[in-house]
């Protein structure tokens, strides 16, 4: 590819870049709108024991060179942000950022699995009833999504640890044992329960089915139905990646709740685990870390997913 | 969305048809849906306020422990305080669907303004209400909350306000794509052209007339997304908290006692708590 076909895409690319920027400011903003809106602060815990009055207060702010206005303090707390100083956790004491890093790829590894099961199962299902319309078998594969979708994620979750672990025994209670050999089999449980149960299987198989639909009527299709060339070939771009990316960056927030729950109800060591931990202890500075990195992969997912747009449309650099 | 709203013909506006014949049947469905769960909630307030209930839901029994239906006048029997089911179950609805209706009120309110404002006058309302949209959604709304709830402790009406919040992007974008639709359309030029006032386009036409299916079915779907996750926060305990009746309470306790349970009878009630989130979730798809 020349430069000069090249030149608008990389613009177009720059400026998703600087709207992500921007949100993820937004993202920061509001996080510490909450902080600076939660009841009590350090000072006034160090006022009411040990101080007399609150000019030494004041004093000791000044002393340890706490800025007085908010649009002060956010700016200072955002550089320390920028720099990767989250903070350290007020339970464990440890650094904010590693902590969140090291539980985070768990959490990676439970999400990315259950989208791919999500698409393993939504995706045939909708090419199908999007080719041969409505048959008994897309039709109750359908009604099956709904059904599932319905289901709260936890009792789904004790569900199979019911039936797999007690009834039959298949799968061991803890999991995490990555020494045996066949250590993968024992993740299946909660990625199987995530992918089917966070409730965005039927928005899946219907926007893909209704997106490819249009897309078989198109004029083009039927052109090139008519020469006998591949449909799927021609369809595939504007009929199935683009559709399929945006639905997966648009649901990466629901899986990521999901994962919440999810993890709480397999102990999976990861994040949404550790959220909880901290709301229950009101641990600030971790979920404080914790919100803005999943915030960060919502936008990567969506940055990814207008990339890819853009560079599969080739009407969207040309204006 | 784009091929229901082919059917809005403008030519019924004129007829004397009554509005309850002219309205298609989903609607009717969706709208008395709508008024049964209003119905159910304050039916509940009624009777649990004029001590209608057969027994006081708050009543503890300790001879009575678990007992199965039918035993002793309680008709579906007892819970693992020996107090009575049917009266909690009645009493439990207030806590299931009052914050839900909270969090659709808050979202269809918030989101119908701002699609208003940004598919209306479009321009600068256009990109802010682009740019909050996307704000909000870059939050995942568990943890959203969580944070909420590490901050503040709030209780679940509070919290159902930040799902009512969280819920605004999807009804704003919806009646956006509506909006900028309609206003290529006839009706909507001729309105303008006779002089009408905005405020009567805006409500008369485009809302009442056009949107209102739209709005219905988003309530309905807010309403099951709000009770799925009423019952998540249930379960990760910060929810409606165990002394006060609510359905999901129920809904999370079962599935632990389950792994212990030997009966089999306990082991098929927690379905029945599934039915509503269900309900919604048909009716808002169907």
């Amino acid at each position: 590819m020349k430069l000069s076909a090249i030149r608008p895409i990389l613009l177009l690319i720059c400026k998703e870049l600087a709207i992500a920027g921007l949100l993820l400011l937004g993202v920061s903003f509001i996080v510490f709108i909450i902080l600076f809106l939660s009841p009590g602060d350090p000072f006034s815990l160090l006022l009411k024991g040990q101080m007399a009055s609150d000019a030494v207060g004041a004093g000791t702010r000044e002393a340890l060179r706490v800025p007085a206005a908010w649009y002060a303090q956010y700016l200072s707390w955002l550089s320390n942000i920028l720099r990767g100083n989250f903070g350290t956790s007020i339970r464990t004491g440890l650094p904010v950022l590693s902590e969140v890093i090291r539980v985070g790829i768990n959490t990676l590894y439970l999400t990315i699995g259950s989208m791919l099961v999500t698409l393993l199962l939504a995706v045939p299902i909708a090419i199908l009833s999007a080719r041969r319309g409505m048959t008994v078998f897309t039709w109750t594969s359908t009604i099956f999504t709904y059904v599932v979708s319905a289901l709260p994620v936890f009792w789904f979750g004790y569900i199979v640890i019911y039936i797999s672990m007690h009834q039959f025994g298949l799968f061991p209670l803890a999991f995490g044992s990555s020494s045996q050999k066949i250590g993968w089999l024992y993740f299946m449980p909660p990625v199987l329960v995530l992918g089917i149960g966070n409730g965005t299987i039927s928005e899946v198989v219907r926007y893909l089915r209704e997106e490819m639909e249009r897309v078989f009527s198109e004029d083009y299709i039927r052109l090139a139905r008519a020469k006998g060339a591949s449909i799927w070939k021609h369809s595939f771009k504007e009929g199935f990646l683009i559709p399929i990316t945006e639905i997966i960056a648009s649901k990466i927030p629901f899986i990521l709740g999901g994962a919440v729950v999810v993890e709480q109800v397999f102990n999976w060591p990861g994040m949404g685990r550790m959220a909880w931990q901290a709301a229950q202890d009101r641990d600030y500075p971790l979920i404080m870390g914790i919100t803005i990195v999943a915030a960060i992969i919502v936008r990567l997912g969506s940055l990814i997913q207008s990339v890819v747009y853009i560079i599969v449309n080739p009407r969207a650099s040309q204006k | 969305m784009k091929r229901y709203s082919q059917y809005s013909t403008n030519i019924s506006d004129f007829s004397d048809v009554p509005f309850w014949k002219k309205a298609g049947t989903m609607d009717l469905v969706y709208v008395s849906y709508g008024i049964f769960i209003v119905i159910l909630v304050i039916v509940s307030y009624i009777l649990g306020a004029f001590n209608l209930l057969p027994f006081d839901p708050h009543e503890i029994n300790i001879k009575l422990l678990m007992a199965p239906p039918k035993t002793a006048g309680h008709i579906l029997g007892t819970d693992f305080m020996g107090r009575d089911i049917l009266s909690r179950l009645i009493i439990g609805i207030q806590a299931y669907f009052l914050p839900g209706l909270l969090a659709i009120a808050i979202a269809l309110v918030i989101g119908t303004c701002f699609g208003i404002l940004a598919g209306y006058w479009g321009g600068g309302f256009d990109t802010a209400i682009t740019y909050i949209n996307n704000l909000l959604n870059s939050f995942p709304r568990l943890v959203l909350i969580l944070l909420m709830v590490a901050a503040f402790k709030p209780d679940i009406y509070y919290i159902m306000v930040i799902v009512g919040i969280t819920n605004v992007p999807v009804v704003a974008s919806l009646i956006k794509g509506k909006i900028q639709f309609l206003k290529q359309k006839y009706f909507i030029e001729a309105a303008t052209a006779l002089g009408l006032k905005n405020r009567i386009i805006i409500f008369k036409h485009i809302l009442w007339h056009n949107c209102r299916s739209v709005l219905i079915i988003q309530a309905t779907l807010g309403m099951a997304e709000a009770i799925l996750m009423e019952t998540s926060l249930s379960y990760l305990g910060f929810g409606v908290q165990e002394p006060i009746p609510s359905w999901e309470i129920w809904f999370c306790l079962e599935p632990t006692t389950l792994c212990r349970a030997s009966s089999g009878r306990r082991r098929h009630r927690h379905l029945l708590y599934c039915l509503p989130s269900w309900v919604f979730i048909y009716l808002a798809t169907g």
